[in-house]
């Protein structure tokens, strides 16, 4: 059979893909790697739930969600309002107001407030009650500003084993912002605090639909009026020099410096002094740790009932490997920056370690600029590893008081003080 | 006629090559990852000038709860202080660890939840978001 000029004949159009698929199925041709014909990774949605292991991941699995003045931050309840901040947040030493973390326990939280009425209320054992408004505040009294970590109580929870109920946190419910305001000692101070006061308590505009006295139905934390912390506290107006957003407290909320964010009431509208301990739900039986070291115990000896409990109060050292995250394939040879940040509610940070075999060998690493001994403390290390393979990156702080991270995990009720030294998985590759 | 013939299976092997989004030295093309929900921005809102500060609705995310007897009783008593992603939110527990927060619920936060409603919202959970049990 003889060919038209130019035409191609079924036979040959047949060859012709027999010998592509041939070339295809053969692998290298035209330089082309094995492993660039491989399907992609399937890059896969977070589960939507996790459990009954500890939740692998930097943050809690929830979905994005939109708030007002919020950018998409992870959503873990939505009434009342729990939003967790994505990792890559934490890049800088100041977390920006639209991505600052958010928890509230009632779910009758405000969406507006109107400061022709809104007043802050000092009462209970002082001579001379006061109800301030908000340009009292702002123009009655000094103003005075501190950087320091707002970080909830349950940060981390997720790691837990055994898990324990609440809000299944990763380690993103904390954030770093400068806050502006009046010392809480000069308002107390103004209002003349009585003898015989023993405490000092703080109360928000968040109410619940529980019946009157239990904790479903107001929210109150209180603070000793002998503890060093009250001189350090600031009733703060200005969050990173704008104002607070709604669902961080506007229009003013308690600074507790060092303290976990329990202390520091949002939206707040009383501050009271006490004549006796408070006995009020939040304090007497939620948010307490085991009078033990480092809080930790075990569902048997809690279970047992010999466990006493004290009210949570300062933030144990943590540190953070922020990026890279575990997402990006490092070649090898390559210089690539680990970077991240560190605090401590006790001193400020001494040193950072990283480790890159897991933690068998700690390189230190250089620190970023010191905005304060309660604030965020960014830390970098250039680093290049050699070869392709898995590697164990461990990031390990140090603070002034000689506080280390621990290389163990804590188990308590309450799903609090979580500080272990965190670790990510780094892939890196063939550079060939 | 040989270099004809070349030139042919040069041109259909080019081709097979793009299609499949295979070069020399890179893989190219792939918008195959299934459809992911989109999140509608929100627009910036044109604030008043008096002294009501606004920051508007909190949106509600409700979620899919297990279907099953009882699912009703937790919309109809849980519901009154929390939305349902509460229950959701939570690790898979084991039954007697739901249990303890139900009444956790009643007794330390006075939910006015009937006794009889209790056991079947107990039921419920027990038998849906366990680690056994849990679909998602």
């Amino acid at each position: 059979m003889r060919n038209p000029q130019g035409a191609v004949s079924r036979r040959g159009l047949l060859k012709t893909f027999a010998a592509a698929s041939a070339a295809l199925a053969a692998g290298p041709i035209l330089g082309t790697r094995a492993e660039a014909q491989q399907q992609s990774a399937a890059q896969q949605s977070a589960p939507e739930f996790t459990g009954p292991g500890g939740n692998p991941y930097w943050t809690s699995v929830g979905p994005y969600a939109t708030y007002p003045q919020k950018a998409p931050l992870i959503l873990l309840t939505d009434r009342p309002v729990q939003l967790e901040t994505p990792r890559h947040f934490f890049m800088s030493t100041f977390t920006s107001n639209e991505a600052f973390f958010v928890r509230w326990h009632l779910p009758n939280i405000p969406n507006a407030v109107d400061l022709k009425t809104w007043r802050l209320r000092v009462e209970g054992n002082v001579q001379k009650p006061l109800a301030l408004s908000f340009p009292d505040l702002t123009t009655r009294f000094r103003s005075a500003a501190i950087a320091a970590v707002n970080q909830c109580s349950g940060n981390s929870r997720s790691r837990l084993q055994p898990r324990v109920a609440g809000g299944q946190w990763g380690n993103g419910a904390m954030g770093n912002a400068v806050w502006t305001g009046v010392k809480l000692r000069e308002i107390l101070d103004a209002a003349g605090v009585k003898t015989g006061s023993v405490q000092v308590q703080f109360e928000g505009l968040e109410r619940g639909l529980g019946p009157k006295g239990l904790g479903s139905n107001l929210f109150q934390k209180s603070l000793d009026l002998s503890n060093p912390v009250i001189d350090e506290c600031i009733v703060a107006y200005s969050m990173n020099n704008e104002p607070l957003p709604m669902l961080n407290g506007f229009p003013a909320r308690l600074v507790v410096p060092g303290y976990f964010a329990t202390y520091w009431m949002k939206s707040l509208s009383a501050i009271r002094v006490l004549t006796a301990p408070d006995d009020n739900f939040w304090m007497k039986a939620a948010y307490r740790i085991p009078d033990t070291p480092r809080g930790a115990t075990t569902p048997e000896d809690m279970k047992s009932g010999k466990v006493s409990t004290i009210p949570i109060a300062r933030m144990p050292v943590r540190s953070f490997l922020i990026s890279p995250d575990g997402s990006t394939k490092i070649p090898a040879s390559f210089p690539v920056r680990l970077r991240g940040i560190a605090f401590s509610g006790y001193a400020g940070i001494k040193r950072v370690e990283v480790s890159t075999d897991g933690g068998a060998k700690w390189t230190e690493a250089p620190l970023g600029v010191d905005a304060g001994d309660y604030s965020f403390r960014t830390w970098s290390l250039d680093w290049a590893p050699k070869a392709a393979g898995r590697y164990q990156v461990a990031v390990r702080a140090t603070d002034e008081n000689g506080n280390i991270q621990p290389d163990e995990g804590v188990w308590n009720p309450g799903g609090y003080l979580w500080n272990k030294i965190e670790r990510q998985e780094i892939a890196v590759g063939d550079a060939g | 006629m040989r270099a004809r013939q070349f030139y042919f299976v040069a041109v259909a092997a080019f081709s097979l090559f793009a299609a499949s989004g295979l070069y020399a030295d890179f893989r190219a093309g792939d918008y195959s990852k299934p459809e992911s929900e989109l999140m509608r921005q929100l627009l910036p809102v044109s604030a008043s000038t008096d002294s009501m500060y606004d920051a508007g609705q909190y949106p509600i995310y409700y979620p899919e709860l297990a279907p099953g007897d009882g699912k009703d009783d937790v919309e109809n008593h849980c519901e009154l202080c929390h939305s349902p992603r509460y229950i959701t939110m939570q690790p898979v527990m084991p039954a007697q660890a739901w249990a303890d927060e139900v009444t956790k619920m009643r007794k330390t936060f006075g939910a006015p939840i009937p006794d009889d409603a209790a056991q079947r919202i107990i039921a419920y959970l027990g038998s849906h978001y366990t680690p056994e049990t849990r679909k998602r």
